[in-house]
């Protein structure tokens, strides 16, 4: 039946493209949290996503016209599980763009394997995502929390830093930054003094702070996401607590910024991909994004949903909307450039190109490390 | 045809009416996981309609009792050999003996009191969950396919020259649990002890007065409950194939009242109803996105200030006679 | 562990016991005069932490600086609002729902807290990642060993203290404090006195939430940001303080806050296991305090009703 059904879909695919001028509209998935407490990365994503599709349906020379179809996973596995077999078995949608929260993408590969539907993930760091399947179908344009926090470990240790506090949330997020940050800030000389999880919609912060205060650390680690990220640094703050703040991808938001005013000077982060505004296209996606006028800024993970979006609409106009084909063409993507550095699927769908971005906080603005005052000795990070 | 007869026929004729739905929608796999995640929340529903509906008692916890068998179901799988119909009833054990914790709790309390018991449960055993490592923590834990003898559930069905999703399996299994369940409650209310149980919800001094054992009627419909929504919590986490704690949070719970209160406390005949507008609404939302829990929210509002006993109110009780 | 250390956490403790009794006595205020749970009550706090980063924020533009002057206006401004916003609610939907089963006007109310928290998301601009709230009062620190206090945090603890006498001052001393406990202890009796039923509850709902709208900008001042989701949490720990307490009472919504505070801080630092599980710690404390108190620790004192 379902074999008819997609021969029939050809044949009517090719008999228009033969026959008419008007471009066949391809439907592409979008799904992330557009509810909830991640909501805020999970509407910048849509942003971008919708950025994508809108640029290329201005494109006279592109073959279709694209539609989003938008779908919210709410951050929640059996929501996630039945969105996925919405747009998965829908078979009108020729691929998606897939997923912010791990334990979501981590839930719903099997369904989309099942029905073979090529996706790109965009923003789920959880290693195991494409590494603890064989599915051809899942890709992911972002790399892993192991590269981030291996380049983070190395980096902040050859500062002379010697000792650690970590604070992480308890989201699959933090969890795994905090295993990855032990596993390397260990192997590269550092001790770890004190190790705490917290709720991630906790608001006080001022009992384990006082605790990590104590075993006086040099940095404090944070695995976890902006609205915590900014509670905690405003509450060190608060105790007089002069570490160096060392956070993830998870903070790299405008918004960590704006909820800190001058408190965010000086705080270290780092993001897998390449720098936006520094690469090709990337100034671009920035300058259309602002002029589109959303709501909600493009957050740390738009730009990948933006790149997720154009190299599925790229592949779609080679192989046209037939899902067999785009995940062949998908596994020859090889040093593909996009607005978050160059991407390369292994024989997992991952991205191995484990460019990563330093970031520190300078002025009121996200400065990549290499071009702050900070790399040039003209400012100095805490307690140097 | 009495009062009884009618009602069986109206059971096998809503019977009737899902299997013919799923039939007719049986390679439309989206449709079929709504139904079958509507037939499963109503199992747990009906639970807690013995709770809230029957005996009074408040519980604010039924996520995490679905969760509970859940997670029971998700250990066992993985790690033993029991056959996975037994499964399902251990998922339903699991979530009874959990509910023994708040016994002494519940039974002291009343009302609001009795509500932050099960509030507080229903915190501590998502946070429990993430913070502990041994049940995946956050990250969660993967299922196998549900079998049962031969029958495999994630195999597309295939008889001769009749072809289906595999999520079929799934609502033939939960439709015959959601008939069985629904059997179930409706004979508890027929029967003695349903007229115990709503005596002790009316009045407990006159009940108590009457000799009616209060703690003992309050222990059965409470455990009752649980294990329903155990049993349903251990399928869903089957045929999601997928578990962790962000399923089983204090809003969840506050759904599944809120389906119990939409479809009349206390009358299993408009929980189907309600259940699948609470489950199949949010997803029609899907499409103003971001708005849409907004509008959810205040739809339910509207519901409750214009039919506040709910969309198929209770019957009084008639005793004796037709 | 040090003297300064332990005088570290118990001056945590104390801020955050401060800002749980104050949403903990809205419930119980709203318990006495109606017998109903506000559950809303928690983004009532958020809507009026927000409203006051939004005066704020016009005020600002229009050229006022002096912090005086801006935080009076801010708090007069978020607390009146919200007074309203509470009024509005109890009008429309608590005084409607008068006679329906307890259970509908839980759920109702927290699906107008679902309202709520989605409007700020959605609406307040930037709503759906937390706001900078700014700092109006003289940050000034003063540290003894490792004791570090921040004055701003002092004059919090003292404006709550006040706030709480003076509530309680207004219930036991004034007219429409003695019409409120009248309407508590006896509706029937109060309104054949010629108390203005209707009139008294929305009162009391303007004051609870106006103590709210002061915890929330309490929150804001204390935290330094405020996000759409925290009377989420701050409602269920509020409602849980003042049924620890026994619902109705006073004392006991105070009581209940500090105490809840005191476990999540001894959970976080004095146990064994690790501070994650202080949530765990205190919430499993909460069911075994009433199972061994079933209506709170400062009980109700109407006995059963027959």
């Amino acid at each position: 039946m379902i074999t008819a059904r997609i021969a029939r879909v050809a044949l009517a695919t090719s008999f228009v493209c033969a026959a008419a001028q008007a471009k066949d509209t391809v439907r592409i998935a979008f799904v992330g949290p557009l509810t909830g407490g991640n909501s805020a990365i999970g509407l910048g994503g849509r942003n971008s996503a919708d950025l994508a599709v809108r640029l290329r349906n201005a494109d006279a020379k592109s073959k279709y016209q694209y539609e989003l179809v938008v779908l919210d996973d709410e951050c929640k596995p059996d929501a996630g599980v039945q969105v996925a077999t919405k747009a998965a078995s829908d078979r009108g949608i020729a691929a998606g763009v897939t997923h912010y929260c791990s334990v979501v993408a981590m839930a719903t590969v099997d369904t989309y394997h099942r029905f073979g539907l090529p996706t790109i993930v965009w923003g789920a760091v959880l290693p195991d995502i494409t590494y603890k399947n064989d599915y051809k179908e899942i890709h992911r344009v972002n790399g892993t929390m192991i590269n981030q926090n291996d380049t983070n470990a190395k980096f902040i240790t050859e500062r002379g830093y010697k000792k650690f506090a970590i604070l992480h949330d308890t989201t699959d997020y933090g969890k795994g930054h905090d295993k990855y940050f032990t596993e390397f800030v260990k192997k590269y000389g550092g001790e770890v003094v004190a190790d705490l999880g917290v709720g991630a919609d906790q608001q006080d912060f001022t009992a384990e702070l006082t605790q990590i205060q104590a075993a006086k650390p040099q940095v404090l680690y944070f695995g976890g996401l902006t609205p915590i990220g900014v509670r905690i640094r405003a509450q060190m703050d608060k105790l007089g607590l002069n570490a160096q703040f060392d956070g993830t991808s998870g903070i790299v938001s405008d918004d960590f910024i704006r909820g800190l005013g001058p408190l965010a000077e000086g705080v270290l982060a780092f993001r897998e991909g390449g720098p936006a505004e520094k690469l090709p296209g990337g100034q671009f996606f920035l300058e259309k994004y602002k002029a589109q006028n959303y709501p909600n800024p493009p957050e740390a993970y738009g730009p990948f949903a933006y790149a997720a979006a154009v190299l599925l609409m790229d592949t779609i106009e080679k192989t046209g909307p037939d899902r067999k084909k785009i995940i062949a063409e998908l596994a020859k993507v090889k040093g593909r450039d996009s607005i978050v550095g160059t991407i390369t699927f292994d024989d997992h769908g991952q991205n191995t190109v484990p460019a990563i971005t330093k970031y520190v906080v300078q002025d009121g603005k996200w400065v990549l490390w290499e071009e702050s005052e900070y790399a040039s000795g003209k400012r100095k990070l805490a307690g140097k | 045809m009495t009062r009884e007869g009618r009602e069986r026929l109206a059971q096998a004729l809503a019977i009737v009416f899902v299997a013919g739905l799923s039939l007719a929608l049986r390679e439309d796999d989206f449709a079929l996981f709504l139904v079958a995640r509507v037939l499963i929340v109503v199992i747990a529903c009906l639970g807690l309609n013995v709770q809230f509906g029957y005996a009074g008692v408040v519980n604010f916890a039924g996520a995490t009792f679905f969760g509970v068998g859940g997670y029971m179901a998700a250990v066992l799988s993985r790690g033993t050999g029991v056959p996975h119909l037994f499964i399902l009833v251990a998922g339903g054990i699991a979530a009874a003996l959990a509910g023994c914790v708040l016994i002494l709790p519940v039974l002291r309390t009343r009302g609001h009191y009795a509500a932050l018991v099960t509030i507080a449960f229903a915190l501590l055993f998502r946070t429990f969950l993430e913070v502990n490592d041994s049940l995946g923590g956050p990250q969660g834990l993967k299922l196998p396919e549900l079998r049962i003898g031969p029958w495999r559930f994630n195999e597309p069905i295939a008889l001769g020259r009749f072809e289906a999703s595999f999520l079929l399996n799934y609502v033939i299994l939960a439709l015959f649990l959601a008939a069985l369940a629904f059997a179930l409650v409706v004979r508890v209310d027929r029967s003695w002890i349903g007229v115990q149980l709503d005596a002790v919800r009316l009045d407990e001094t006159s009940a108590a007065a009457f000799g009616i054992p209060i703690a003992r009627a309050k222990i059965t419909a409470f455990t009752l409950g649980n294990f329903l929504a155990g049993v349903a919590g251990a399928l869903s986490a089957h045929m999601v194939g997928f578990i962790a704690p962000n399923n089983y949070s204090f809003g969840e719970s506050l759904i599944l009242v809120s389906i119990l209160l939409l479809g009349g406390i206390g009358n299993p005949w408009g929980l189907p109803l309600a259940a699948a507008i609470v489950i199949v609404l949010p997803e029609q939302l899907q499409v103003i996105q971001e708005y849409r829990y907004l509008l959810y929210a205040g739809l339910v509002i509207l519901i409750l200030l214009f039919r506040p006993n709910g969309l198929v109110p209770r019957p009084l009780r008639r005793l004796g006679g037709a | 562990m040090t003297l300064a250390l332990f005088a570290q956490y118990v001056m945590n403790g104390a801020m955050l016991g401060m800002m749980y009794a104050l949403v903990a006595v809205g419930f119980t205020l709203f318990f006495g005069v109606l017998d109903v749970i506000q559950f809303s009550h928690g983004d009532v706090l958020a809507a009026g932490a927000f409203l006051a980063l939004g005066t704020w924020v016009a005020l600002t533009k229009l050229g006022v600086v002096s912090p005086v002057l801006l935080l009076a206006a801010v708090v007069v401004v978020s607390a009146l609002g919200t007074a309203l916003l509470g009024a509005v609610f109890a009008r429309t939907l608590v005084l409607p729902l008068k006679g329906a089963p307890q259970l509908n006007v839980l759920l109702v109310t927290l699906m107008m807290g679902t309202v709520l928290r989605e409007a700020i998301r959605l609406f307040y601009p930037g709503g759906s990642q937390p706001q900078l709230f700014p700092a109006l009062l003289p940050t000034t620190a003063y540290g003894v060993g490792g004791f570090h206090l921040r004055l701003d945090n002092a004059i919090l603890l003292m404006a709550g203290a006040l706030l709480i006498a003076a509530t309680h001052f207004f219930i036991t001393r004034t007219r429409i404090g003695l019409a409120i406990r009248a309407v508590a202890q006896d509706e029937e009796t109060a309104r054949t006195m010629g108390i203005d039923f209707r009139r008294i509850v929305l009162v009391t709902f303007g004051i609870g939430s106006a103590l709210a709208a002061v915890a929330g900008v309490m929150d804001g001042l204390y935290y330094n940001e405020i996000f759409f989701g925290m009377g989420l949490l701050l409602g269920v720990i509020g409602f849980a303080a003042a049924i620890i307490g026994g619902l109705g009472n006073l004392y006991g919504a105070i009581l209940g806050g500090f105490l809840f505070a005191a476990l999540q801080t001894i959970g976080a630092v004095a146990l064994p296991f690790a501070s994650a599980y202080k949530d765990v710690f205190a919430f499993a404390v909460v069911i075994a305090i009433m199972a061994a108190r079933p209506t709170g620790l400062i009980g109700e004192r109407a006995s059963e009703r027959v």
